[in-house]
């Protein structure tokens, strides 16, 4: 029991698994969307898009929520550009958005005298250097994104279901698209400082992948998700206290090894649930044949 | 089976009624300038090749394609203001095979338009998805996913939400092709009785024999060929018109030549023997096993 406790004696320590259980949840209800869209590689690129954001509000002193708000905007209109203005589909565009706002994040903070510090808290984040003041505004920002994304549930079913469909079911999913940008733009800032922007991801793809295995029902999925994004970030701290590695990476690597545990799990019981019923047939069919003798 | 108030159109004699209308894409022009009307409580095919815009002119009644010119009058107005009054069953819906959506909860989004954001089902919200997934016989598969459904099954499903949407009108995006016997007869026995309760329904098609059981039907080549009933708009010179020389098989021109929708042989009668059991369909390169289609085709012959 200890050993699952004493990661969490000291402050900064219970600071670290509330921001992480924050982030998770916030983006475990966004990111069930994020997967029901089939939309995990802008995702993945939406993630590095706010680096440049967060790069030059630390390198110029301003709140890096309002930098990574930018540096979204700037992300979604460069994919929407390239997507409208060319014959080129939208995976190239998300593609070279990705590389390209990445890499002026880091030319960015390469102006910095402490690039390498500011670059890493950045990408892979300081969960054990989060402040209360940090938690509180984060826990507003959780609120305001896990209520929108459960109050437009219709609208992103209906989007997630069929895009033209949700247009004549007067879902208006132009509107509800921007608004699930928006929600995942909210989520990966209030998530970099526990986790990072780089691995912010596994907890978005993470735990609604793992749950997707599991679930009969978007709300159950979205539940399900909640539930595993908070183990994660539990397990992730406990087993970085013990073994000595770092906090955000170990609680963005859990979510993904659980998915590959739950998928050889499912698979094992649908085989085992197969040869059952091929025994049942085969003594049954022996049944009828000695009963026909 | 309760009745379904909205579907009484009695006020409007037109569905739809279009005056020079075109329709854009982008810098595409689908339908060229057309004029046409659509009666209301009718069924009304809309048949043509591929490319032809038939698919256009739903996306147009159900308020997703703005005119570019000309005008169009969906119910009485504009077609963004009848949208709710409109219920659009699509062609082909592609939902991503780890979406865990049961049937009842993709009937049940049928409902979306008169709850809107907020509104919590009411006991009518919940008779309604009940009545529609019974009249497409589909109750039995109420908590299944639609990945653990045949094509046939998803296409009652999809028919099923359109139906419990409250509508005037139900617009059907080639409803009937390439299903399983019974999906075709279910589907087909919708179409037909939501006629009966005062509905108007208006659905695209590559078949004649569909065409011909229709109302009212309109040929398509991107632009309307020709508009009306049946007898006198699916003529040998109309058809030559919407397909081009050489596109018909059978004294009786039952088949038109279509890529997506290949004909197979298949053990008993064939569209073309309802006119004509002498003749046999021409030789087609890589024709083989019966497939989907082709029991549409035998569907079609007993009717």
């Amino acid at each position: 029991m200890d050993w699952l406790i004493e990661p969490f004696a000291l402050g900064f320590q219970q600071r670290a698994l509330v921001g992480g259980v924050i982030a998770g949840m916030m983006a475990s209800v966004v990111g069930t969307w994020l997967v029901l869209r089939g939309m995990s590689f802008f995702g993945d690129a939406f993630v590095h898009g706010v680096v440049p954001g967060i790069a030059a509000a630390v390198l110029f002193d301003f709140s890096p929520f309002l930098g990574a708000a930018i540096a979204a905007a700037v992300m979604v209109l460069g994919i929407e550009l390239v997507h409208r203005q060319t014959a080129l589909n939208e995976d190239t565009a998300i593609g070279l958005l990705f590389v390209g706002m990445l890499a002026l994040g880091v030319v960015i903070i390469s102006r910095s005298s402490s690039y390498t510090g500011s670059l890493t808290t950045i990408l892979f984040g300081d969960a054990l250097g989060v402040t209360s003041e940090g938690l509180v505004a984060q826990a507003a920002l959780a609120v305001v994104v896990v209520v929108l994304a459960v109050l437009l549930y219709r609208p992103l079913l209906a989007l997630s279901f069929d895009r033209t469909k949700a247009e004549a079911l007067g879902m208006r999913p132009a509107l509800t698209h921007g608004v699930l940008l928006v929600l995942i733009a909210a989520a990966v800032i209030g998530s970099y400082q526990s986790v990072g922007t780089l691995l912010v991801f596994g907890l978005l793809v993470g735990p609604p992948a793992t749950a997707a295995l599991l679930s009969r029902s978007v709300p159950m999925m979205m539940t399900m998700a909640v539930g595993i994004a908070v183990v994660s970030v539990w397990l992730g701290l406990v087993l970085s206290f013990h073994w000595g590695t770092a906090g955000s990476a170990t609680m963005a690597i859990v979510p993904i090894v659980l998915f590959f545990l739950t998928l050889a799990a499912t698979r094992l019981l649908a085989h085992r649930r197969r040869r059952l019923a091929r025994h049942r047939d085969t003594r049954a069919a022996d049944a009828a044949a000695q009963a026909a003798r | 089976m309760p009745d379904d108030p909205s579907c009484r159109t009695d006020e409007h004699s037109v569905v739809a009624k279009a005056q020079n209308l075109v329709l854009r894409y982008g810098e595409h022009t689908a339908i060229a300038a057309s004029s046409f009307v659509i009666p209301a409580r009718a069924v009304t095919a809309v048949i043509g090749p591929n490319g032809s815009g038939k698919s256009t002119v739903l996306n147009a009644l159900a308020g997703l394609v703005e005119p570019a010119s000309g005008s169009l009058e969906v119910l009485g107005g504009s077609a963004s203001r009848a949208r709710e009054r409109v219920s659009y069953v699509l062609q082909s819906v592609t939902v991503p095979l780890g979406t865990p959506l049961t049937v009842a909860e993709t009937v049940g989004m049928g409902r979306y338009p008169s709850l809107g954001l907020w509104r919590r089902r009411s006991d009518n919200d919940r008779q309604r998805v009940q009545t529609a997934m019974e009249r497409l016989q589909i109750t039995a598969l109420a908590r299944r996913h639609l990945t653990e459904l045949s094509g046939g099954q998803r296409q009652r499903v999809y028919v099923a939400q359109g139906v419990a949407q409250g509508h005037e009108v139900l617009l059907l995006d080639e409803p009937l092709t390439g299903l399983d016997l019974v999906s075709a007869r279910t589907i087909d026995a919708i179409i037909h009785s939501e006629r009966h309760r005062g509905c108007s329904v208006v659905l695209t098609t590559h078949d004649l024999e569909e065409a011909r059981a229709a109302d009212h039907v309109l040929l398509m080549n991107g632009r309307v060929v020709a508009s009306g009933a049946p007898a006198d708009v699916l003529t040998l010179a109309n058809l030559e018109a919407a397909y081009g020389l050489g596109a018909l098989h059978g004294s009786a021109a039952t088949f038109v030549d279509d890529p997506a929708h290949p004909r197979a042989p298949v053990a008993g009668p064939r569209p073309y023997a309802l006119e004509d059991n002498t003749r046999q369909p021409p030789a087609r390169e890589g024709d083989g096993e019966p497939d989907d289609d082709a029991a549409h085709d035998v569907e079609h012959s007993d009717r």
